[in-house]
């Protein structure tokens, strides 16, 4: 069994996990290992990533942060971003880092509200 | 015989000797003067200079050379007094040649005494010094006369010479300045890095700009600072390498900067308005030309407003837009972007039916922006999407106090 590498709250059925520092690329497979354990384990339906306190959020982090969201999904839960500060956002721009697939909330109160949309849209289509 | 009694042997052949090497100096005019001033021998130099021959000057006064109200005022007589009483004297004055040109004689007056000490004539002679003099009445009147501080500058970092802009410009006297270092005029707090620069100036010197890039500050007399461009030149000279300095006070040209890049921020900051309309709810009435500089300004201004309204919607209406360009939609993308990464939904308003045609003709695709023809339908839209969002977080609220999910 694993150390958990991230602190991950759980509020409902959504997980809210903050991810913190420098990210390289054997933590974030440990990250990723725990993510999807948490998912199965709690049977949660939803998940925020908290990334207001990394220290640099860049393509990267961009690609992290879609695989993540990938996983939840093939899990069968919503996944968001929340807390991209006006800086980073302006930098992620100008850069051209592909975000646009990533659902992403202000804060975390919003980005609950965003799962709920999500989850919604998600059992919508999927209704026969 | 021997050669050293041959001198004694042919004093004819002496005289001729001093008469050539007398005939020789070509730039002095050597004129010999009787006790009372009259010519007695007149060098064939003196000639070519005046225009005078001997025979024409013979036993006539040397007053002849002086101008006219130098003759009225006795000058000549004067002179000879002063170098009967004092000694040789040299100094300097007008004269005039045959021709009646007028040039400038440096004048040296050497009294010749007989055996018993009384003057029994005398040696004058005459160096024309017109050009040099009018050379260096040039090069001060240039000096002086130039808009900026001048200053030369020696070997030894002391200052050579300084003009009257200096004396205005830094409160000093040119005496207080002259032999002192030129450190003087530069804030103590730049002394150490100053002494480093002109000694790699001293070493390596080059012709170098007013500003160069640099901030520069001067200091008066009084202790008080003020901005300076300064150019830099080596001036080689007969006694070493001087460097001459150009200072310019640019006080007035820095505030004018200034003022400038304050005005232009303000009407930035005036150009970019974000109006918050609703709870939630952000407007940005974008008019005119939105360039780089603009776009930047307003991305940043958005953000910052989300971030401090926690506004979930932003409407960007560009009714004031005269012409949606690639450019200005590449902007307007990267602002509603850069909103979304913030979970901010944008919706564009304003846009003419004409606007629609040109866009579409360019090939802008402004991908899934929702957009509204007037003002107040982006608004209405604004507000059906909170609605939907605040029905969403109840539902999200009441599923988290039931604990139920789906």
């Amino acid at each position: 069994m694993t150390e958990d590498v991230v602190p991950v709250m759980r509020i409902g059925d959504t997980l809210l996990v903050a991810l913190q520092g420098d990210l390289d690329d054997t933590t974030v497979i440990r990250i990723e290992e725990q993510l999807t354990r948490e998912i199965a384990n709690t049977s949660a339906t939803g998940m925020l990533i908290d990334v207001s306190r990394l220290s640099v959020v860049d393509s990267f982090i961009a690609r992290v942060l879609a695989r993540i969201v990938a996983m939840v999904r093939l899990l069968g839960a919503q996944a968001a971003v929340v807390g991209i500060q006006p800086a980073v956002a302006i930098t992620l721009v100008e850069l051209g880092v592909p975000m646009g697939h990533l659902d992403t909330a202000l804060t975390a109160e919003q980005g609950l509200a965003l799962l709920q949309r999500l989850r919604r849209d998600d059992t919508g289509t999927d209704l026969p | 015989m021997s050669t050293s009694s041959e001198d004694v042997r042919d004093p004819q052949a002496s005289l001729r000797d001093l008469e050539m090497m007398l005939d020789a100096i070509t730039d002095q005019a050597i004129i010999k003067l009787g006790p009372g001033g009259e010519v007695v021998r007149w060098s064939r130099s003196a000639q070519a200079m005046t225009g005078y021959e001997q025979r024409e000057m013979l036993g006539r006064p040397v007053a002849v050379l002086h101008t006219p109200e130098d003759r009225e005022a006795g000058l000549a007589g004067q002179e000879l007094e002063t170098v009967r009483r004092d000694g040789r004297r040299t100094f300097q004055g007008w004269r005039l040649r045959k021709n009646g040109e007028r040039f400038l004689a440096q004048v040296t007056l050497t009294p010749v005494r007989e055996q018993d000490g009384t003057v029994g004539g005398f040696v004058k002679t005459l160096k024309d010094v017109t050009e040099s003099a009018r050379a260096e009445s040039l090069f001060h009147g240039l000096l002086e006369s130039a808009p900026d501080a001048m200053l030369i500058v020696g070997q030894d970092a002391r200052i050579v010479l300084a003009n009257r802009q200096t004396e205005t410009l830094f409160g000093f006297e040119r005496d207080e300045l002259t032999g002192r270092e030129i450190e003087v005029l530069v804030p103590a707090r730049f002394r150490s890095r100053h002494i480093g620069h002109r000694d790699g100036f001293l070493h390596d010197p080059r012709m170098r700009p007013m500003g160069a890039g640099l901030e520069l500050y001067g200091l008066r007399r009084d202790g008080t600072e003020f901005p300076v461009e300064i150019s830099l030149s080596p001036l080689e000279t007969a006694e070493g390498r001087l460097v001459a300095a150009a200072i310019r006070d640019v006080t007035e040209r820095r505030e004018t900067e200034q003022r400038l890049q304050r005005q232009r921020d303000e009407i930035l900051e005036l150009s970019t308005p974000v109006i918050q309309v609703w709870d939630k709810i952000l407007v940005l009435p974008i008019i005119g030309t939105l360039d780089t500089l603009r776009a930047t300004r307003l991305t940043e201004g958005l953000l910052e407003k989300i971030a401090r309204t926690q506004a979930e919607v932003a409407i960007l209406d560009i009714s004031g837009v005269p012409t949606i360009d690639t450019q200005v939609a590449q902007h307007l993308l990267k602002t509603v972007q850069a909103a979304a990464l913030m979970g901010t939904v944008s919706i564009m308003s304003g846009v003419r039916p004409e606007t629609a045609q040109s866009m579409v003709h360019l090939g802008i695709d402004m991908g899934r922006l929702r957009s509204r023809n007037t003002l107040q339908d982006a608004l209405q839209l604004a507000l059906a999407i909170l609605a939907e969002r605040a029905g969403t977080a109840a539902a999200a609220t009441r599923a988290l106090s039931t604990g139920e999910g789906r």
